[in-house]
Order: C-alpha cells, then structure tokens, then sequence
C-alpha cells in the first residue's frame, strides 16, 4: 500500500511517496525513503515488491551515474525513462522478472529553455510522460482530486498545495497509516527533498 | 593446452620481461603529468599537446579524467590505451558503490587499476598498457589528499608530488627540490604550473590543470592557469634581474 | 595442429615503446586517397578523392562515403575492406542505443565507441589493428554539429577542418590557411573542392574522381546526404573549378 504520486509544474515536478514499510500487518519504518536521485536533476519513486525495488533502483542509478561519467553528459529524462523501461521490458521476459513500478520525474537542461518532464513506467514496460501520474492504491483517491484540480501553469507553491488536497484525501480513506509523504522537488536547480510534506 | 605458449610477455633468459620494459618506454613517449598534494587539496597537471589551429578544443579529449566524483587520473603514455583502463576504473567505482553503498577508496582504486595492468603482463594473447596514471582523490568524509601512481608492471606507490611522462625526470627532481608541506591551495597550483614549465615552452594554452578539495572538481580555465604562468615568469624575471648585478660585482 | 593455434601473434611494443603495426598501419593509409573535412556553423562537408576511375565503374558506386545513422555521416581513408566492419558495427552500436534511450547517439560517444574498439585490435584483439582513418560528420543537441576524426590506434580527436589520406599535410597546410571561424555551408563545399584539386595526383576534379557527403539542417531536420555523381557535377560547374576540366575534356573528345 506504498503511494507515488508525481506531478508536473510549470517549471518543476514534484514527486511525493510515503515513509512506511510495511510487512504484513506491521509497519516497519516510518521514514523511508521510496526515491532515488538518477542524476543532478531527476529522481525515481518506486513501488513494488519489497527487496526487488530498492535492487532496481539502485542498479539504474548505478547504471546511469556510470554513463554520465563515462561520456561526461547527462542523459535527459526522457533517455532515462526510456532505459528505465527498457530494463523492466528485458525483466519482464527472463525467469525472475523485477515486480517494480516507477515514477521518474526530471529538468532537461541541455534544451534552449529547461524542459520538465513526468514518466509513467510499470512493471511490464509501459512508459507512459503524463502532467500527473500515481501507481497503486493511490491513485484511485488522488487522481480524481488531480483531475479536477490540476493546470499545467501550477507553480510549486499551488503544487504543493495539490499535494496537500491529495495527502488529506488519503489519511482519510487508506486503510493503513502511510506516515506521510516525504517530497522531492525537481527543476533546472537540480533536486530539492523535504522530509514531510505538512511541514510545507 | 594450458595457455603459456600464447603469453606475450615471457621472462627471457635473463629474467626480463621485455615486453613491460617497453611498455614503460612508451610512457616515456608521452607527454608529462604531475600531481600535487597541499593541505586540504589535490592538483593534477598535464602537458597538452599543442591543439593546432584548426583543431576544436571542446570536442577533443582530455587528459585527465573523472573515475567518480571523488577520483581524478591523469596518465602519460597511449592515448587509446588509456580509454581503456580509465573505463575499466569507471566501471568498477560504480560497481563498487552499487555493491558496498560507500564509494571507491583512492587505494582501492589504484589497487584495482594497478591490478588490471599486471593482468596485462602476464595473460595470454594480450600486449601490457602503455600506461602510467597518476590518480589522485579524497576518501569519503576525509580532507585528507591521496595521490598514487601506477606503471605499467602493476606497480604502485602513493607520493606527496611526482610526474609521469616524457622528462618526468627532470620534473620530479624539480618538484623534490621546491616541494614544502602543507601548500596552500594557490601554492601547490603554482608549484604544480611551475614544475610543468620546466618541460613546456609554450606556457598556458599547452597546460591542463584539475584542482580538487574534498567537496569540488575544478578544472582551470585557460586564462585562469595563464594568469598563473605570468605570475610565475614575473618572479623568474625578478629573480634574473636579481642575480645579474651580483655576478657582475663578482 | 595445436602449436599452429597459437603461431599468431597480436600487436607488441617494440623497444623504443612503439606499435611497429599501428604504425605501419598509418602508413598505409597515408597512400590512400585524401579525404576532407570542413566544420560550418550552418553545416559539414566531406569530401573524399576516389582512387579507382575506370571508365566502366559505374558512377553511381560509393566507396568512402557511409551515413552511420540519421545524424551522421563517415568519410574512410584506408582498407576498405576493414572500413567495412567498423561501418556495420557503427551502424549496429547506433540503433542499438536508439532502441535503449529512445534518442540519437550523441556523435561523440558513437566516435568513443568505435575507437575502443579500434584500440582492442592493437592490445589483444586479431591479428592486426584496423588499416582506415575516419573522418565523422554529425549533428547532436549537446554539442550542434561536430567533426572528428579516428585512426588505427584507436585515438579520436575533434576539429573545425581536418584531413586524412595521402598528401594529409598539403591539405591541413591549405585549410588552415583558408578556414574562417564564420565559415558558410556554401564557402565550405567550395573550400573543400578547392582543398582537393590542389592535393589530388590528377590535375583537375571530375565528378567521376570525387565523392561528396553533407551533414546539414533543413527546416529544423537534420539531413544526411551522399551526393550523387549529378549534383556533384553541377556543384562543379557551378564553383567554376569544372571549367578547366570541360576545356580539357573536349580535347579528348
């Protein structure tokens, strides 16, 4: 019962995920970090299979750090998203297929004006650049909210607020405590993280 | 079958392994790097090539490297070669930090680099990197500067300052005379300009120069590394000045 | 049978520290027909000296010029036969990448590629490195557009105007002289064939003698191109330098 949520902006996209493990009827932790940075500016929300997730993850993180110091240039967003996709599509047709679902959110510096970017991607290879996208449970509740709510002018401050619509809709009909949502804010800067999202 | 036939670099009756030996003349073929340690910094220096008029800079390689974020090299010696292990080294910091969380040590590293050109010389089928690299870097969460150097032979060995390259010789016996503890950032620049200057002619524009703390990269502009040679050849000129009145009391 | 296996022997050091094959590999592409570079703001030309002119070649036949992908086209200089290969791998490494990052391969990094495994083939690869210098002309976002150049070592370099073939250093001589940093598409075709007449073994340029490859933007698209022996002909006529060869072609008539 992870949630990602992403969100495009006029010049930045926000990527919110929830802080709890949880194994069965037990939560573990209370502040997970369910992201990782792919490069200065873009990051990866992940759920899915616990184990399998953070192995992924990391793998192509490991994977494009390594080309961006191989060849001195970082991939733009829309590059990483397509390997991203191309990786869970090779797993998807091997024995033991990786069960992860993404969000990858990114600024592509290289164009004349830097360009923001949101990728849907699941586990079987679907790579989807929406405005505004969720995986799992979450999205039944939020994106209904976002249907309603969102413009693509939004700055980051009424993204914010987005989120916060979002994360009030969902304390109150998930089942489980998700112990709230930790935010990424991605733009031509490059990667801003904030712990917890009412803190904003 | 078992593969020794195929070695290139056998011992001869004399106990050489000539192929090493002449690998290392390569590298004494090359152009020359330094490397030198301050307080709190690490500065690498290569000779570049003179870029002929028509060739672009901005598209042409350098010399020295990024291995991670936290590791530079410079070599001296095959230009292709180098690719080669510099991707190797890449390849393996990444591994490592996919593997262990912690990114690269500046020894291990150089262990590992040094590792694969000893590789070289005793595998089949293949010829020993051209190679000598200066690697230079800070361990995660430490200010203290490391600076290696590997040959061809797999050897390595760290150092406060030396060179690699064609009149290496000279330089490092310029850097023992003129090397002082604890240089401040501007101080190990010049003195790393300064050794190069021994060798190069032509000053900035056939200088490369890479500065590192603990937090940055920083590789020098020309008009920033010329700034330093005028400097450098004011106080020659100063000192010139100097000694010329002296000998003529003599 | 076993010994025999093992008779061959890849690329070694010689005493002074050099790849005596690498060397001799320049070597032979030193006696290969001359091909030119020249880098424009708006565009690149290259330009290649074709060896064989037979009359009953038939003209249409290209032997130096190879589009790698849609942004990039290769001029060789050397065996033709071991261009081949690296072409074909070229081509393959290219798609590949499009495959996985949905995105063209920035120019330099298809470049690197190649060369590393040029290099391959002088540490411990065949039995010989690869006997052909390339000339690349492509267009990325990163960079605009780029040229370079590759030989058997397996070293690249990137350049404004370069050459490599026979009379290499006449040809580096003359661009050097005539290159301008504000260069147009149209002045660097005209340079190029000005180059080439000047260092080609026969005194004028036809088209049969020729080959000519752009790499130029249209409408906001990248186009590559081979030219053929038609438009290389008008091009002639059209820069005057195909005057001469009518005059002299007419005698023959």
């Amino acid at each position: 019962m992870d949630i990602i949520l992403g969100i495009k902006l006029n010049d930045s996209v926000l990527i919110a995920t929830s802080k709890a493990v949880t194994r069965g009827i037990s939560v573990l932790k209370a502040s997970d970090d369910k992201t990782r940075n792919l490069g200065d500016h873009s990051a990866m929300a992940f759920t899915g299979e616990s184990g399998d997730t953070v192995q992924f993850a990391e793998y192509v993180q490991a994977n494009l750090k390594l080309f961006s110091v191989r060849q001195n240039y970082e991939l733009s967003p829309k590059a990483m998203a397509s390997f991203v996709r191309k990786e869970l599509a090779t797993s998807i047709r091997s024995r033991k297929p990786f069960q992860v679902n993404v969000l990858i959110g990114g600024c592509d510096i290289n164009k004349e004006t830097p360009e923001t970017s949101l990728y849907w991607i699941d586990y079987l290879g679907t790579n989807v650049e929406l405005p505004y996208a969720a995986h799992g449970y979450a999205a039944f509740y939020a994106l209904s909210l976002l249907d309603r709510h969102y413009k693509p002018d939004l700055n980051e401050e009424e993204g914010i607020k987005l989120l916060q619509l979002c994360n009030k809709e969902l304390s109150t009909r998930m089942p489980i405590d998700f112990k709230g949502l930790r935010v990424k804010v991605i733009n031509s800067q490059g990667v801003k993280e904030y712990d917890d999202l009412t803190a904003l | 079958m078992s593969g020794y036939d195929r070695a290139l670099s056998i011992f001869s009756p004399d106990g050489h392994v000539f192929q090493v030996e002449y690998a290392s003349e390569a590298v004494k073929r090359g152009t020359c790097s330094v490397g030198v340690k301050g307080k709190g910094c690490v500065v690498l220096g290569c000779e570049r090539r003179s870029t002929l008029k028509l060739q672009d800079p901005r598209t042409t390689p350098s010399k020295i490297c990024k291995i991670d974020d936290h590791v530079l090299l410079s070599f001296a010696g095959l230009n292709a070669d180098s690719r080669i292990l510099i991707d190797k080294a890449r390849v393996e910091a990444q591994s490592h930090k996919l593997n262990l969380e912690d990114s690269v040590s500046i020894d291990y590293i150089t262990r590992y680099i040094a590792g694969v050109q000893q590789k070289y010389t005793q595998s089949g089928g293949v010829r020993p990197f051209g190679l000598s690299t200066l690697i230079a870097g800070f361990d995660t969460n430490d200010t203290v500067p490391k600076l290696y150097q590997t040959e061809p032979s797999g050897v390595f060995s760290s150092w406060k300052a030396n060179s690699i390259g064609k009149n290496s010789k000279t330089v490092r016996e310029f850097l023992e005379k003129n090397y002082v503890e604890n240089m401040t950032e501007e101080e190990t620049i010049t003195l790393a300009v300064k050794s190069l200057l021994e060798v190069v002619q032509t000053g900035a524009k056939n200088i490369e120069i890479s500065v590192m703390t603990p937090t940055s990269i920083k590789r020098m502009t020309n008009e920033e590394i010329k700034v330093y040679v005028d400097k450098i050849e004011e106080e020659k000129k100063i000192e010139a000045e100097k000694k010329k009145p002296k000998s003529r009391q003599a | 049978m076993g010994s025999r296996r093992y008779d061959s022997r890849t690329t070694i050091f010689s005493p002074e520290g050099r790849l005596y094959q690498v060397e001799y590999a320049l070597e032979a592409i030193s006696h290969a027909g001359t091909s030119i570079g020249v880098l424009s703001n708006e565009g690149i030309v290259l330009a290649a000296e074709k060896k064989v002119t037979s009359k009953l070649l038939e003209k249409d036949s290209s032997e130096k010029m190879y589009v790698l992908n849609d942004q990039c086209v290769t001029a060789v200089a050397g065996l033709n036969s071991d261009a081949g290969i690296l072409v074909n791998t070229a081509r393959v490494y290219a798609q590949q990448y499009l495959a996985r990052y949905n995105e063209p391969v920035p120019i330099e990094v298809l470049v690197h590629r190649l060369c590393d495994i040029k290099q391959g083939y002088t540490q411990y690869g065949g039995l010989r490195p690869f006997g052909v210098s390339f000339i690349y002309a492509g267009y990325d976002d990163r960079y605009g557009f780029q040229l370079y150049t590759s030989n058997p070592s397996g070293n690249y370099s990137g350049w404004k105007a370069t050459s490599v073939g026979a009379n290499n250093s006449a040809a580096q001589t003359l661009l050097k002289q005539d290159y301008k940093e504000d260069i147009s598409l149209k002045e660097a075709k005209e340079l190029v064939l000005k180059v080439l007449s000047k260092t080609m073994d026969s005194t004028t340029l036809t088209k049969g003698k020729i080959e000519l490859a752009t790499v130029s933007k249209k409408n906001g698209k990248i186009v590559t191109k081979i030219w053929k022996p038609s438009e290389i002909d008008a091009l002639l006529k059209e820069t005057g330098i195909v005057k001469e060869e009518n005059e002299e072609n007419e005698e023959i008539n």
